[in-house]
């Protein structure tokens, strides 16, 4: 998953971007809100972290001209404002939900994959399709109640294709959602680790949880389980 | 430039100009006309007693006698000339006050009537004359035509009505000045007492005054008691600013202290987390202090009217964002086009936080009402708000604490009920309350009750 993270405080900004990368995404970031807007508009972006004070361009307006220019991801505000005016303010500019500041980094990223997830069409943090389960919070996927041992890179390819269930992904997509920008870009990488993924999840080929669609990409094909 | 005093003392010399300026002509005209009028009956006179004079001689022919009863034909440039003509032009007599000088012609008029007119001498001297055309029957039978004419120097006449207006002039002037001078020691009178309001508004500013006096008059009495509410509220306003600024700045001593403490034991294994602890408490007072009402219902004169239907519909557009994964439903009763007289960032802090609670807890539904409650002798409708939800409900004894909490910043706890303090600091500032009920719905129904706003005028 590739966010944007636009803030003017380079500690914060640094530190949450870090924090994101370590937990498994990549990450953009913008210092100043004319910068902010144009990676918003123009980049592959699944989530964009703003705050609302930023020098150049309000953090507000940078919402509203992403949402009028038709940009449905998820946008998540950093504030420090947080009289109910200004949270209102915010989330009716089009913004989806918003975390106050000072805040913990884990309530940062637990409400980044909860958007995440919303925005896959997910109503819970676990993810459950036929016998596969994946658990965002922890980062943990469970086939048939057994927990499967992944690499981070392949847990952020099952992950992406599971919170767009159904959605056929292309092999250049997830190279531009899952690599850093200096990560090497071969295309076989990912043929290679869509064959792991397989091999760990299905070793008898029974239930065929990642379709290839050839030329056009691959498909996390197993049936949704919706809870509540 | 922009002075009442000025633009009254102008408009009021313009309006002087223009009556005294009237006035002045009207009486300057009518003198004029009457001095003329008095003139010509004087000169009618003269002519009558010139044809009374006036005698055939031997020689068939009219003729005047040397010495007439009116002394000024006898006297040389004494201003009044008489002059007899035959019917051929030539001047068969001419008064000997007209020695040297000629007479102007002028037209004649018709046989039996008389002409007024003015003429001049060759000198320019303006002349007012009357000339009488007559048939003069002789004796023999045989009548012949003569004109008769008198003239007068109008030198005199015109100097006295030069004198007259001048007179006119001077007096109307020394009457407009004295009036002007009047009016504008009237209107520094009138003027005073504003000027009296400024100097004390000066000393108020310097600080040697608390509020302005109320040795007004009447007009000015209204003005001077809201400016005393103004300068009230505005005191009322920087003593809380200050003692929330003190409040605040005191209050993150105790964290700050505690850090301090903390950073001494550095390698301890719970440091972070003690250290967390600190920052938690510190966003805790910051965010209290932050939230706490915007104004007090002392400050009347800054309230707005806030859209309750509008308002609460953005908040729970933001909050079905927020509660997406729960997504509650709402119930709202609340009447379209109801106002609420307040600061609309305070409305949206009462129901943003009750809201948000009602969401926090409940199962699946919350219930928000905002009814207006209406008061006589109100000029604004209070409102009775109310949030319920379904879920767990609050404990009498713990309704209780959470209503006591929030006072004072030390005995808040942090992480707990900061939105409910917020909620009744707010609530009381427009002189309302906050209760805590069982809900229909099964968990807790929490109350704001702000009353009508009553007149600022009933103190």
């Amino acid at each position: 998953m590739r966010l944007l993270v636009i803030g003017d405080d380079a500690t914060l900004r640094e530190t949450l971007t870090q924090k994101l990368a370590e937990v498994g995404f990549a990450v953009e970031q913008a210092a100043d809100g004319t910068e902010g807007l144009y990676l918003a508009q123009e980049y592959p972006i699944d989530l964009a972290i703003i705050d609302l004070g930023l020098p150049g361009m309000s953090g507000l307006d940078i919402i509203r001209q992403v949402r009028a220019d038709g940009k449905t991801y998820p946008i998540l505000i950093l504030t420090a404002r947080d009289r109910w005016e200004d949270k209102v303010d915010g989330l009716s500019a089009g913004a989806d939900d918003y975390v106050v500041k000072p805040f913990h980094f884990e309530e940062v990223s637990a409400r980044v994959n909860a958007l995440l997830r919303r925005s896959g069409g997910w109503a819970s943090s676990q993810l459950e399709a036929g016998p596969v389960l994946l658990d965002m919070t922890r980062q943990e996927l469970k086939v048939s109640d057994q927990e499967i041992e992944l690499t981070s890179f392949e847990y952020k390819i099952i992950e992406y294709l599971m919170v767009r269930a159904g959605q056929v992904i292309s092999k250049a997509e997830l190279t531009d959602r899952l690599y850093d920008q200096d990560f090497e870009r071969d295309s076989n990488v990912i043929e290679v680790f869509i064959g792991r993924l397989r091999k760990k999840m299905d070793p008898d080929n029974s239930i065929k949880p990642i379709e290839t669609l050839r030329g056009r990409g691959y498909r996390f094909a197993l049936e949704r389980k919706q809870s509540g | 430039m922009y002075s009442l005093s000025s633009r009254l003392l102008i408009s009021v010399s313009v309006l002087l100009l223009l009556f005294f300026g009237a006035t002045v002509a009207v009486l300057n005209t009518a003198f004029t006309e009457a001095g003329e009028q008095a003139r010509r009956d004087i000169l009618d006179g003269h002519l009558i007693a010139l044809l009374a004079a006036a005698e055939p001689d031997d020689d068939a022919e009219l003729a005047l006698p040397e010495r007439l009863r009116e002394p000024r034909f006898g006297q040389i440039g004494s201003g009044l000339y008489g002059e007899l003509r035959n019917a051929e032009g030539t001047v068969i007599w001419r008064s000997k006050s007209a020695l040297g000088l000629r007479i102007p012609e002028g037209l004649d008029p018709e046989i039996g009537n008389q002409l007024f007119a003015r003429e001049a001498l060759t000198d320019g001297t303006p002349l007012l004359t009357l000339s009488l055309a007559v048939d003069w029957e002789f004796d023999d039978g045989e009548s012949k035509s003569y004109i008769f004419k008198v003239a007068e120097s109008l030198d005199s006449f015109n100097a006295q009505i030069a004198g007259y207006r001048g007179k006119l002039f001077g007096w109307f002037a020394a009457v407009a000045a004295t009036m002007l001078l009047a009016f504008s020691f009237l209107l520094r009178g009138l003027m005073k007492p504003l000027r009296k309001i400024e100097s004390e508004i000066g000393e108020i500013e310097g600080g040697a005054r608390v509020s302005l006096s109320d040795q007004f008059p009447a007009e000015l009495i209204g003005v001077a008691r809201n400016m005393n509410l103004l300068i009230d509220s505005e005191r009322a306003r920087s003593d809380r600013y200050r003692l929330t600024l003190d409040n605040l700045a005191h209050s993150l001593k105790t964290p700050l202290a505690a850090m301090r403490a903390l950073l001494g034991d550095r390698n301890n294994e719970q440091f972070g987390e003690r250290f967390d602890e600190q920052i938690d408490r510190m966003d805790e007072i910051v965010r209290y202090q932050l939230r706490k009402p915007a104004n007090s219902v002392a400050d009347k004169l800054v309230l707005q009217s806030v859209h309750v239907e509008k308002e609460v519909t953005r908040l729970i557009d933001g909050l079905k964002k927020v509660y997406h994964d729960k997504s509650p439903e709402f119930e709202v009763s609340v009447d379209s086009g109801m106002q609420f007289r307040g600061d609309t960032g305070d409305f949206l802090e009462l129901a943003g936080n009750l809201l948000d609670n009602a969401c926090k807890w409940c199962e699946k539904r919350v219930r928000i009402s905002v009814v207006p409650s209406v008061g006589a002798q109100a000029i604004a409708s209070g409102m009775v708000l109310s949030v319920s939800d379904d879920g767990p409900g609050i404990p009498e004894d713990a309704a209780a604490a959470l209503l006591q909490r929030g006072m004072r910043l030390d005995e808040a706890t942090p992480g707990h009920g900061i939105g409910l303090a917020v909620v009744k600091d707010i609530a009381r500032s427009y002189g309302g309350q906050l209760s805590i009920q069982e809900s229909k719905l099964g968990g807790a129904e929490i109350t704001v009750s702000i009353p009508p706003l009553t007149s600022a005028k009933s103190d």
